[in-house]
C-alpha cells in the first residue's frame, strides 16, 4: 500500500504559539518551579554574603596592622564591641562563613533534589505516560508514516527535550535574570564607574557567544549527519558481508568507507578550529575584565575610594560570576532551539486525531454471531486515490471468504476494515446487521481474531505470547488455543516449554513456528470472526502445510476471512472474492469461477501450468500495459 | 494455574553486561600511543604546550595575587601598571598556547580514531564468515564507535588534561610553600579527603547510571516492541494493559534517575564546602599570622592564597574524572585491540593462485563438514556439476544445502573431503578471484542505501548505466523499474523507501546478472508474492541461470523442474540425484517431497 505523506497536523505552527503552550505547561508544574525559584535566590544570597564576608576579613586584617586603612564598615550596621580583640572579630567572622557554608550546602542539595524531582518524577514521567497512551491510540495511518525510531524517539528523546524548556530555559533563565540583577545592583553598589570599565566588555563577550553558536551549531548538525553516514555504511557492510564477499567487492565497501571516514575527519577539523578558537577568545575577554580591575580597581584602592578585601577582592568574585551568567546566555538560547524542535515532536503526537473511537452511545457486542456484509464500501487511504470501490457481499455466519489478487489490489485494506483499522469512506460494514461503527470500538475488536502477514511476536513467554490479548488466562486456556493451532507439541519441545522467553536471547522459531503461536494468540479469545492476512506469506513451502492444518481447526465454527495466494486454500472456501486495482471484478465459489473465463481462471493457470511457452502467454495476458 | 506473565518484554541485553571500566594496564597505554606515533611532532609538541600552560595559570593567579598585595596594597602606583601589564601580556601568552593545546589534542585524538576506523574496517573484511555469524552487529558497531571513542579521549584527553593540570598543582604548591609552609600544609592536609570523597561518590555515580542506562533500555524496548506490535495491541484490545506496563517501567526509571540526582546532589554541595572551610581557615590562620607574626607580609601572602589556593584544589576534582575516564579507556581499548588481535580461523593459503577465466566446472569428493568440526551437518557429500549446468538442491530446513553453498562460496573449508573448481582444489584458488567470478543472491535480498541503478552496479562497478539498463532488459522486466517513483533512480535500503518485495529480488537478479559470472549462488526467498509478480520472477530467474554453473537453493517448483540436476538432501547426506523426472520415477525422498509440495496444485480442479 503506498504511504500517505504525512497525517501529521501542525506542521508548521509557529514558533510563538508553541512557546505560548509550553509556558502554559510550566504553569502546571508552578509549585515545583516556584520552590526551585525561591531556594535558588536563598542560595544567591548566601553565596554573597560568603563573599563579602571574605572581602571584611581582609579588611579587618589589614586596618588592623596597617593604621592608613580605615576599618571597615560592618554589615546590617552591626559592629562588635570595641573591646573584642582582633583574633576574636576575625574568629567571628569565620565562623559565620562556616555557618553560611553549611547552610548553603543543605540548601543545595534540597535545590538540587527540587530540580531533579520535578524533571524526572513530575514532567518527564507524565509526558511519557501521556505519548505512549496517546500512540497506542493512534491509526495505523500514523504508523505507516513515520519510520518506527522516530517514534520511538518521540517518548524517549524528545520528551526530554521539550521538558527542557521548562527547567532549562524557564527556570534557569529566571534565575539568570535575577543574578544578573543582584549581582550588577552589588557591583554598582560598590563603585560606579568600575562597574561600567569592567562591563565594557560584556556586550563583546555575549557577542562572540552569540557568532560562535551560530557559526558551530550547522556545523555540529552536519557532523551528525556524517558520523551517521559512516556509521551506516559500517552496518551495511556487515549486514551485506555475503553480498559483498560473494561478488569479491571488499575493495568497494572499503573505498566507501574510507571516504566517508575521511569526510567526517575533515570536517571535524573545521569544528575543532573553530571550538578552539572560541575558548581561548573568551579567556581572553574575562581577563581584560581582570586587567581593568587592577588597573583602575588597583588606582581606587589607593586613592582610599574602594576598600581591598570589601572592594576589591569582592568585585573580583562578582565580576567572575557575572562574565560565568553571560555566557549562559548562548546555552540558554541553544536550549530554546532544542527544546522547540522537541516540544513540536511531541505536540504532534499528542494533537494527532485519534482517527477511529468509540461513538458515545456505542453499542455493546458481547459476542456476535459472525454475519458480516459489505454494503457498497467504498476506502480512499489517500484523498482521490480509491484502494477498494463498491465492494459488495455478505457471509453467512461460520462461512469462509478467500480474497485474491495481485500486489495492491487492497486485499490487506479490505480484511483491516473489518476491525475498524481503517474506517470505511464510503458506504457501510455490518456485522450481524450493524453498522460497526456504532459498536463500542474495544468489544467489536476482541469479537475478532487476527493473524497477520509476518506476526509480530513479542520478547516475551510463550505463554505470555499467546495470552496476549487475554492476559489473565490460565494455561488450560492457553494450552488449549496452542492444541488448536497445532503448536502445542513443538512448544513442549522448546528449553522451557511454555515459559520460554522468545527473541534475543532466548529460542528461535521458524516462521511456521511463529504464525501458529499467532494463530493459538488469536484463538484464545474464541472470537466468532477469524480474520487471516495471508499467514503463509514468508514461509517456506515446505513447512506451509503445518500452518494449513492449524489454519483449518481454527477457522471451523467462525466466520473466516482469508487472504491467500494458493490454489488448495481458495478451493476450500465458501467464497471467493477476487480483486483487481480496488474492485471487486468476480465473486463465487472455486469451481463456478474456474468455469468462467476470466482473471481468476488465469491466476489459477499459471499456478498450475507446467508448460513454459504457455506461462508466458498468460503473463502477455495479464501484464498491464 | 498461574496466569500468564504480565509484562510486555523480558529482555536481557548482554551488551549492558560489558565491563566498563578496567584498571590501568601498561601494555594496553603502551599499544594506545602507538597509535599517536605518524604524529609524534604533534603530540611532542602538544607535551611542550601542556607544561607551558601548567605553569602559565598558577603565573596568572600569581600575578593578580601579586598585584593586589604589593602595589595596590601598599600604593605603589608605577610598579601597579607594571603589574597589570605583566598580567596582561600573561594573559594573552596563555590564551595562544591555550588554542594550539586544545586544537592539536582534538585534532590528534581524531586522527587516532580515523586510522584505528580504517584499520578495524580492514580487519572486519579480512574475518571470515563464520565471524558474522556468530557476533551480533550491535557489538561490531559499538566497538566502532563507542568503544574507539573511549579510546580517542583517553588519547586526547586523559595524558594531556592530567598533565596540565598536575602541573598546575605542583606549581601553586610550590608557590605557596615559598610564601607560607604552615598555611600550605594545611591544605595539603585537605587534598586527600577531597580526593576519596571524589572517588567514593564518582564509583556510587558510575553505579546509578548503569541503572539508569538499564532501565532506560527496558522503556526503549518496551516502546519499540509497542510499536512494532502496534497492529497486534490494537487487534487484540491490549492498550491498558501496555500502559500499566509502561507506566511501571518508567516509574522504575524515574526512580533511578532520582537515586543518581540524590548523589551527585550530595556531592557538589560537598565540594563547596570544602572550599569555604579553607576560605574560614585562611582567614582565621592567615589573620593570626598576620596580626601576630608576619605584619603587612602577612596579609600579603593571605591575598595569595585565596587566588592561589583554587589551582590547587580543583585539579583534585579533574584528575579524580580523568582517572575515571582512563579506567574507561581501558575497558574500551582492551575490547577492540581484542577484536583487532582476533586472527582470521583461516585464510587463503599464501600460495594459492589468481584464476581469471573459471569454467565453471565444480566437484564435491566426499566432503565432509562442520561448523564446528566437532559437530559435521555434511557427510561425505560427493557430486560433479558440469560448466553451464544448474544444479538445485533440496531438503528440509537443516538438510545442509546452505552449507553445499558455503563451501562453493569458499566462505568455509571443508573439515574433511575436496572441493574442486575445473579440477583445482579450491583451497588452491586465490578467494577474491574466485568471487570475482560469483554471482550470488541471498535469501533476504540485501541491499544497500543508494538508488537502484548503484545497487545493481555493484556486480560490476565498472559498468555504465547503459550496461546496467542492458542487465533489467535482459531479464525482460524494465517495466517493473520503471514504475518506482523515480524509476532507476529511486533510492532504497532503509525499510519502507516503497519498493515491493518482487522489485527487491528483481534488482537483486539483475545485480548478478551484470556482473555476469561463471558460477552463480542462488538462495531462493521464500515470502511468496501474488501470482503474476511470482510468473514473472520466474521467468527472469530462468534467463539469469543459463549459460552459467548454477546452484539454486530451490524453493520454486519451477525451478528444480528446469533444473539439470536435484540433489536431495536430508540431514547432511546426499540422498538422491538426477533430474526432476529421474527422481520422481525412483519413488524415493524426492518423489514424496514433491507429494507433499505439490499435491494441491497438481489435483483436479
Amino acid at each position: 500500500m503506498a504511504l500517505a505523506n504525512s497525517s501529521m497536523v501542525g506542521g508548521d505552527v509557529s514558533n510563538w504559539i508553541l512557546v505560548r503552550r509550553l509556558l502554559a505547561m510550566g504553569w502546571r508544574y508552578r509549585r515545583g518551579c516556584i520552590r526551585v525559584l525561591i531556594l535558588q535566590i536563598i542560595l544567591l544570597t548566601i553565596g554573597l554574603s560568603g563573599l563579602s564576608l571574605t572581602g571584611l576579613g581582609i579588611d579587618v586584617i589589614h586596618s588592623e596592622i596597617d593604621a592608613d586603612f580605615s576599618a571597615p564598615g560592618w554589615p546590617f550596621g552591626f559592629e562588635p564591641p570595641i573591646a573584642w580583640a582582633a583574633m576574636s572579630r576575625i574568629g567571628l567572622i569565620a565562623g559565620v562563613i562556616l555557618a553560611l557554608a553549611l547552610v548553603r550546602a543543605f540548601l543545595n542539595y534540597l535545590y538540587q533534589m527540587s530540580v531533579a524531582h520535578l524533571v524526572h518524577a513530575e514532567i518527564v514521567l507524565h509526558l511519557r505516560e501521556m505519548v505512549y497512551d496517546k500512540l497506542q491510540r493512534l491509526s495505523f495511518r500514523f504508523f505507516d508514516a513515520n519510520a518506527s525510531g522516530s517514534i520511538i524517539n518521540r517518548v524517549t528523546g524528545d520528551v526530554n527535550s521539550l521538558r527542557l524548556f521548562i527547567d532549562g530555559v524557564m527556570i534557569q533563565g529566571a534565575i539568570m535574570v535575577l543574578s544578573l540583577a543582584v549581582y550588577l545592583t552589588y557591583m554598582l553598589h560598590l563603585h560606579v564607574t568600575l562597574t561600567l570599565a569592567c562591563l565594557a566588555t560584556t556586550p563583546i563577550l555575549w557577542g562572540v557567544s552569540v557568532f560562535f553558536s551560530s557559526k558551530v551549531k550547522p556545523a555540529y548538525r552536519r557532523n551528525r549527519e556524517l558520523y551517521d553516514e559512516l556509521v551506516r555504511s559500517l552496518a551495511e557492510s556487515v549486514q551485506g558481508i555475503q553480498t559483498v564477499k560473494g561478488f569479491g567487492r571488499e575493495e568497494t565497501r572499503r573505498e566507501l568507507f574510507f571516504e566517508s571516514n575521511q569526510r567526517f575527519r575533515r570536517q571535524q577539523r573545521s569544528i575543532f578550529w573553530k571550538v578552539s578558537l572560541y575558548s581561548p577568545t573568551v579567556g581572553f575577554l574575562t581577563q581584560i575584565n581582570m586587567v581593568v580591575l587592577l588597573g583602575y580597581g588597583g588606582t581606587l584602592v589607593f586613592q582610599g575610594e574602594l576598600a581591598l578585601g570589601t572592594g576589591l577582592v569582592v568585585f573580583a568574585g562578582l565580576l567572575q560570576q557575572f562574565s560565568g551568567q553571560v555566557a549562559n546566555i548562548a546555552n540558554i538560547a541553544n536550549r530554546v532551539q532544542q527544546s522547540l524542535i522537541g516540544a513540536r515532536r511531541v505536540f504532534e503526537i499528542l494533537d494527532s486525531p485519534v482517527e477511529v473511537s468509540s461513538k458515545a452511545d456505542a453499542v455493546h457486542l458481547p459476542k456476535a454471531r459472525g454475519a458480516v456484509r459489505f454494503d457498497q464500501v467504498g476506502f480512499e487511504y489517500q484523498e482521490m486515490d480509491p484502494t477498494l470501490k463498491n465492494i459488495d457481499f455478505s457471509v453467512e455466519p461460520g462461512q469462509s471468504v478467500a480474497i485474491v489478487g495481485a500486489t495492491g489490489a487492497g486485499k490487506s485494506a479490505l480484511v483491516g476494515l473489518i476491525p475498524r483499522f481503517y474506517d470505511v469512506t464510503s458506504g457501510r460494514l455490518t456485522i450481524d446487521s450493524i453498522d460497526i461503527r456504532d459498536f463500542d470500538l474495544d468489544d467489536l475488536r476482541r469479537n475478532i481474531g487476527i493473524v497477520f502477514q509476518e506476526s509480530f511476536l513479542f520478547s516475551n513467554t510463550v505463554a505470555a505470547n499467546i495470552a496476549f490479548g487475554h492476559p489473565e488466562a490460565t494455561r488450560e486456556q492457553v494450552e488449549k488455543a496452542a492444541r488448536v493451532a497445532a503448536a502445542h507439541e513443538f512448544i513442549t519441545e522448546l528449553p522451557k516449554g511454555y515459559d520460554t522467553v522468545l527473541g534475543e536471547s532466548g529460542a528461535t522459531l521458524s516462521g511456521g513456528q511463529r504464525q501458529r503461536l499467532a494463530i493459538a494468540r488469536a484463538v484464545l479469545l474464541e472470537p466468532s470472526i477469524l480474520l487471516l492476512d495471508d499467514p503463509t506469506a514468508a514461509i517456506d513451502p515446505e513447512t506451509e502445510h503445518e500452518i494449513l492444518e492449524a489454519m483449518q481447526y481454527a477457522m471451523e465454527g467462525r466466520t473466516t476471512f482469508i487472504v491467500a495466494h494458493r490454489l488448495s486454500t481458495l478451493r476450500r472456501a465458501d467464497k471467493v472474492v477476487v480483486l483487481d486495482r480496488g474492485a471487486m471484478v468476480q465473486t463465487g465459489r472455486h469451481e463456478e469461477l474456474m468455469a468462467q473465463p476470466g482473471l481468476y481462471q488465469r491466476l489459477a493457470r499459471l499456478q498450475i501450468v507446467d508448460d513454459l511457452r504457455e506461462r508466458d502467454e498468460i503473463l502477455r495476458e495479464v501484464r498491464p500495459e | 494455574m498461574k496466569p500468564a506473565n504480565l509484562s510486555l518484554t523480558q529482555i536481557q541485553r548482554a551488551d549492558l553486561r560489558e565491563r566498563q571500566q578496567r584498571p590501568l594496564e601498561f601494555g594496553l597505554i603502551k599499544r594506545m600511543f602507538t597509535y599517536t606515533r605518524p604524529y609524534a611532532w604533534k603530540r611532542n609538541l602538544l607535551i611542550l604546550l601542556t607544561l607551558t600552560r601548567a605553569t602559565q595559570l598558577p603565573l596568572l593567579a600569581w600575578a593578580v595575587g601579586t598585584t593586589i598585595s604589593g602595589p595596590i596594597s601598599h600604593g605603589q602606583s608605577d610598579l601597579l601598571v607594571v603589574g597589570v601589564l605583566v598580567y596582561a601580556g600573561l594573559a594573552f601568552s596563555t590564551d595562544f598556547v591555550f588554542h594550539f593545546r586544545q586544537r592539536y589534542a582534538l585534532e590528534l585524538g581524531e586522527s587516532v580514531m580515523h586510522d584505528l576506523r580504517n584499520e578495524l574496517f580492514v580487519h572486519l573484511q579480512r574475518l571470515p564468515m563464520s565471524f558474522y555469524n556468530t557476533t551480533r552487529l550491535g557489538r561490531i558497531i559499538s566497538r566502532m564507535t563507542s568503544d574507539i571513542e573511549t579510546i580517542r579521549i583517553g588519547v586526547q584527553d586523559v595524558l594531556f588534561v592530567s598533565l596540565v593540570n598536575l602541573g598546575q598543582m605542583v606549581v601553586s604548591a610550590a608557590l605557596m610553600l615559598y610564601y607560607d609552609w604552615a598555611l600550605f600544609s594545611v591544605i595539603l592536609a585537605m587534598a586527600p579527603i577531597l580526593w576519596s570523597l571524589n572517588r567514593y561518590f564518582r564509583k556510587r555515580l558510575s553505579r546509578g547510571t548503569r541503572q539508569v542506562q538499564e532501565s532506560f533500555s527496558r522503556v526503549t524496548s518496551a516502546i519499540a516492541e509497542s510499536v512494532s506490535g502496534i497492529r497486534v495491541t490494537q487487534g487484540f484490545v491490549r492498550q491498558a494493559t501496555n500502559l500499566g506496563i509502561f507506566r511501571g517501567l518508567i516509574t522504575d526509571h524515574s526512580r533511578n534517575n532520582l537515586d543518581v540526582a540524590r548523589t551527585s546532589a550530595k556531592l557538589t554541595p560537598l565540594l563547596e564546602l570544602n572550599s569555604q572551610f579553607f576560605i574560614a581557615v585562611l582567614i582565621l590562620l592567615g589573620g593570626y599570622r598576620a596580626l601576630y607574626v608576619d605584619g603587612v607580609s602577612g596579609i600579603g601572602d593571605l591575598i595569595q592564597f585565596f587566588f592561589l589556593a583554587n589551582l590547587f584544589f580543583s585539579p583534585v576534582q579533574t584528575l579524580g574524572n580523568q582517572f575515571n575516564q582512563a579506567m574507561t579507556a581501558m575497558a574500551g581499548a582492551e575490547r577492540v585491540f581484542r577484536l583487532l588481535d582476533r586472527e582470521p580461523e583461516w585464510q587463503d593459503d599464501p600460495d594459492s593462485e589468481n584464476v581469471p577465466n573459471i569454467q565453471g566446472h565444480i566437484e564435491f569428493r566426499q566432503v565432509t563438514f562442520g561448523y564446528d568440526p566437532k559437530r559435521p551437518v555434511l557427510h561425505d557429500v560427493s557430486f560433479v556439476a558440469n560448466p553451464g549446468q544448474t544444479i538445485a538442491l533440496v531438503g528440509h530446513t537443516g538438510s545442509g544445502k546452505s552449507s553445499i553453498i558455503n563451501l562453493i562460496s569458499k566462505f568455509y573449508l571443508s573439515t574433511a573431503g575436496e572441493v574442486l573448481i575445473d579440477g583445482r582444489d579450491i583451497r588452491a584458488i586465490a578467494g577474491l578471484s574466485l568471487h570475482r567470478q560469483m554471482g550470488t543472491v541471498q535469501q533476504q535480498n540485501f541491499l544497500f542505501t543508494g538508488t537502484v541503478m548503484e545497487n545493481i552496479r555493484f556486480g560490476r562497478p565498472e559498468a555504465t548505466d547503459e550496461e546496467v539498463v542492458a542487465a533489467v532488459e535482459s531479464l525482460d522486466c524494465l517495466d517493473l523499474i520503471a514504475v518506482l517513483s523515480r524509476g532507476f533512480a529511486t533510492v532504497v535500503g532503509e525499510r519502507g523507501s516503497g519498493i515491493s518485495l518482487g522489485q527487491r529480488q528483481l534488482v537483486c537478479f539483475a545485480r548478478a546478472m551484470l556482473a555476469d559470472p561463471r558460477i552463480l549462488i542462488l538462495d531462493e526467498a521464500t515470502s511468496s508474492i501474488d501470482t503474476v509478480t511470482e510468473a514473472r520472477l520466474q521467468a527472469a530467474l530462468e534467463k539469469l541461470l543459463r549459460s552459467r554453473t548454477s546452484f539454486v537453493v530451490a524453493h520454486r517448483l519451477s525451478t528444480i523442474r528446469n533444473a539439470d540436476q536435484v540433489l536431495v538432501l536430508d540431514q547432511g547426506r546426499l540422498m538422491e540425484r538426477g533430474t526432476h523426472d529421474e527422481l520422481l520415477q525412483v519413488g524415493g525422498i524426492y518423489a514424496g517431497l514433491y507429494e507433499q509440495f505439490s499435491q494441491e496444485k497438481n489435483a483436479p480442479v
